[in-house]
C-alpha cells in the first residue's frame, strides 16, 4: 500500500515536470498549428549546454541556466525565422519534415560532440529527500521540478492574458489575417513564441538533467512525452497541460507497479495511444471553432 | 502498350533507356566487382523502403513515421523462423510480410481514426512501444537479439538477386497500383479528400488497402535487410533511422513521383558509403540536404525536373489521349 501511495505521489510530481516539457510544444502547436518534432532534441541540447556551463561555473546551475535560456532563445529565434517560417503556411507536411530533419541533425551533432554515453548534471539535491514519513517520502528534486513547473505555467498564463505580447500571440493563433490587418507582424510573433517555447524547454532541460540521466537520443522519448502531454491535456490549454502531465506521470508509475518497472515507458505510450484513439482533441480541450 | 507517355520518338527513347537499365541490373554480378554489387543491393532495398513510404505519404496522403514497425517485424520474423523453427528463409521472408500486414490491420483500427500529425506520431509511438516490448520478451532473446545464421552460406550475388526482385518489384507494384482505378482514387484523395469522397471514393477502404500493401512489402524488405545484416536486436530493428532513411530518400528524389525513391535511394546509399567511416556526419549531411531540398525544391529532384521540363520517365497518369477517350468518348 505504501508503495502505491509513493508511486502515486511520484507520478503527480513527475507530472509537473512532464507538463513543463509539453508546455513549449503546446505553445507552438496552439499558435502555429505545427508540431515541432525537434522539441525534445532542442530540450536535450539545452540540457547538454547547461551541463557544460555548470561545469565551467563550478556547479552554479543558476548562471548556467540563465546563459542557456538566452542562447536557446536566440537559437529558437533563428530556427523559426530562417527555417520554419518559410514553410509554416505551406501545408502540414513541410514543417513536419523540416523539424524532423532538424531533429536528426541535432541528435547526431550531440552524438559527435559528446558521445553516446549517458550523462547527468551532478547536484547534491538530486538524491536527498525533503519529506520522510513512514508512509512515503518526497524527493527534493521531484518537488523542485513540480514547484518550478507550477511557477512557469502560472507565469506563462499571466503573460498570455495580461500583456500586449500575450494578446498579440492569442490574436495570431486565432486569426492570422485579422491580426495582420491590425498591425501584428505574425511571422515575428511566431519567432517570439518559439523563443518562449525554448525558454521553457531550457528550464525543463536543466531539471531533466538533474533528475535523470540523458544521452543524445533521449530527445525522442521526451518528444513523445511532450506530445502525450499536449494531446491528453488539450492543445493550447495551459492548465490542461499540467493535468496532462500529471496523468502521463501517473500512468507511467501505475504501469510500472502493475506490470513491472521495465514497462514504465511502455504504459505511458499505451495510455497515450488509447487517448489518441478515443479523444484526440484531449481530455480538457477548449472549444475551438 | 501505351505505358510511356509522349510522342513516338520520346517514348521509344524512354523504353530503350529503361531496357538498358533493367538488363544491366539483372546481369550486374557478372561484370561488376562485389563491392558494387553490394552497393546496388542496398540501393534496391532502400528503394523498396522509399517506394512504400512514398505510396503512403506521396500518393495516399498518410505521412507515416513508423515504417520501422514493419522493418522490425519483418526482420524478427526472419530471425525467429530460421533460428527458432529452422525453416526455409524464403518462407521466413514471406511470413515477415504477412506478420507486418496483419499487425498493420490491427493498428489501423485505432490509428485510422486520427488525422495528419496525430496519425504520424501514433505510428512513431507504436514503434517505440514495440521496441520496448521486444526488449522485454524472452521469446526473441530480450535485448541480446539473434544471430541470423542462414546468411552465412549465402553469396553476395544471391542476396543481390533477392533485393533486385524486391526493389524492382516494388517499383512495378507502385506503377501497377497507380495505373488502376484505385491509383486514380488515391491521387484524387491526396488532392482533396472531401471532393474525392463526394465523387464516391471510399476513403477508408482505399487507405487501408494501401496501408496493408505498404506494410507487407516493407515487412519483406525488412526481412531481406536483416538477411544482409545477419544480426538483429530491438533498438536497431525498431529504430526511427529506418523511417529517416525512407523520408530523406523520398524528399530528395521527389515526393509523389515514382522515380523519386529510385534517385533518392541512389543518393542515400552512395552518400552513406562515402561517409562510412564517419557515421554521425553522414546523418547530419543527409538531414541538412533534406532541409535544403524542402526549402528550395520541395518537390525533390524529380519534382523539379517535372516542373521545369515536364519530364517524367514513369508516369502514373495515362496519356492525355486515353483519358480524353475514357471521359469524353466524343472528343478527339
Amino acid at each position: 500500500m505504501e508503495v502505491l501511495l509513493q508511486l502515486v505521489l511520484n507520478g503527480i510530481l513527475l507530472g509537473g515536470l512532464y507538463a513543463m516539457i509539453g508546455l513549449g510544444m503546446s505553445l507552438i502547436f496552439g499558435i502555429m498549428g505545427i508540431i515541432n518534432l525537434a522539441h525534445g532534441d532542442l530540450m536535450i541540447v539545452s540540457t547538454y549546454m547547461s551541463m557544460v556551463l555548470a561545469m565551467q561555473f563550478s556547479g552554479n546551475v543558476f548562471i548556467a541556466l540563465l546563459i542557456t535560456v538566452i542562447v536557446m532563445m536566440i537559437i529558437g529565434f533563428l530556427v523559426q525565422t530562417f527555417l520554419v517560417n518559410k514553410v509554416v503556411d505551406k501545408g502540414s507536411e513541410p514543417p513536419l519534415l523540416i523539424t524532423f530533419g532538424l531533429s536528426i541533425i541535432l541528435q547526431n551533432v550531440l552524438m559527435l560532440i559528446f558521445g553516446a554515453d549517458a550523462k547527468a548534471i551532478p547536484t547534491q539535491i538530486a538524491s536527498e529527500n525533503i519529506v520522510t514519513t513512514p508512509w512515503f517520502s518526497i524527493s527534493a528534486i521531484y518537488l523542485i521540478n513540480f514547484l518550478v513547473s507550477i511557477v512557469v505555467i502560472l507565469s506563462l498564463h499571466f503573460i498570455m492574458k495580461k500583456t500586449y505580447f500575450g494578446r498579440a500571440i492569442r490574436a495570431t493563433s486565432s486569426d492570422v489575417v485579422a491580426s495582420e490587418l491590425v498591425g501584428v507582424n505574425t511571422k515575428r510573433i511566431y519567432a517570439y513564441t518559439m523563443c518562449l517555447a525554448m525558454a521553457t524547454a531550457s528550464i525543463a532541460g536543466l531539471l531533466i538533467g538533474m533528475t535523470f540521466t540523458y544521452s543524445p537520443t533521449t530527445g525522442t522519448q521526451y518528444l513523445i512525452f511532450a506530445f502525450g502531454v499536449v494531446v491528453i491535456g488539450g492543445m493550447g490549454n495551459l492548465v490542461g497541460t499540467l493535468l496532462g502531465g500529471i496523468i502521463l506521470g501517473l500512468s507511467q508509475m501505475l504501469g510500472s507497479y502493475f506490470f513491472g518497472t521495465a514497462y514504465q515507458l511502455f504504459s505511458g505510450y499505451i495510455v497515450l495511444l488509447v487517448i489518441l484513439t478515443f479523444r484526440p482533441q484531449g481530455l480538457f480541450a477548449e472549444a475551438r471553432k | 502498350m501505351a505505358f510511356i507517355n509522349g510522342n513516338n520518338a520520346a517514348a521509344s527513347v524512354k523504353i530503350i533507356i529503361l531496357g538498358i537499365i533493367v538488363v544491366s541490373l539483372f546481369t550486374l554480378p557478372f561484370w561488376a566487382p562485389e563491392s558494387v554489387v553490394m552497393i546496388f543491393l542496398l540501393i534496391m532495398l532502400y528503394m523498396s523502403l522509399g517506394q512504400m513510404w512514398n505510396l503512403l505519404a506521396g500518393y495516399a496522403g498518410l505521412v507515416s513515421l513508423g515504417q520501422q514497425i514493419f522493418i522490425g517485424l519483418g526482420g524478427y520474423s526472419l530471425a525467429v523462423i530460421t533460428e527458432v523453427y529452422h525453416l526455409n528463409f524464403l518462407l521466413a521472408i514471406f511470413v515477415g510480410g504477412v506478420v507486418s500486414g496483419v499487425f498493420a490491420l490491427i493498428i489501423s483500427l485505432p490509428i485510422f481514426k486520427m488525422k495528419g500529425i496525430y496519425f504520424a506520431i501514433s505510428t512513431w509511438v507504436i514503434a517505440e512501444a514495440l521496441a520496448l516490448y521486444f526488449l522485454n520478451w524472452s521469446f526473441v532473446g530480450y535485448g541480446v537479439g539473434f544471430n541470423i545464421r542462414t546468411t552465412y552460406e549465402m553469396s553476395t550475388s544471391f542476396l543481390y538477386y533477392l533485393s533486385l526482385v524486391l526493389g524492382l518489384g516494388s517499383v512495378l507494384l507502385v506503377y501497377i497500383i497507380m495505373r488502376t482505378k484505385r491509383g486514380l482514387a488515391l491521387m484524387a484523395m491526396r488532392d482533396n479528400e472531401l471532393a474525392a469522397e463526394v465523387m464516391g471514393i471510399e476513403l477508408y477502404k482505399t487507405k487501408l488497402v494501401i496501408f496493408l500493401i505498404s506494410a507487407f512489402i516493407t515487412g519483406m524488405t525488412g526481412a531481406v535487410l536483416y538477411l544482409n545484416i545477419s544480426f538483429i536486436q530491438p533498438y536497431a530493428a525498431f529504430s526511427i533511422d529506418w523511417t529517416v532513411a525512407a523520408v530523406v530518400i523520398v524528399i530528395i528524389g521527389g515526393i509523389g513521383t515514382m522515380e523519386g525513391p529510385i534517385i533518392g535511394a541512389v543518393v542515400y546509399v552512395i552518400l552513406k558509403q562515402f561517409l562510412y567511416d564517419f557515421p554521425g556526419i553522414s546523418m547530419i549531411i543527409l538531414g541538412v540536404i533534406a532541409i535544403l531540398i524542402i526549402l528550395i525544391a520541395p518537390k525533390g529532384i524529380m519534382g523539379m525536373l517535372h516542373g521545369k521540363f515536364g519530364w517524367e520517365l514513369l508516369s502514373p497518369r495515362r496519356s492525355v489521349k486515353n483519358v480524353r477517350q475514357v471521359i469524353h468518348p466524343d472528343c478527339a
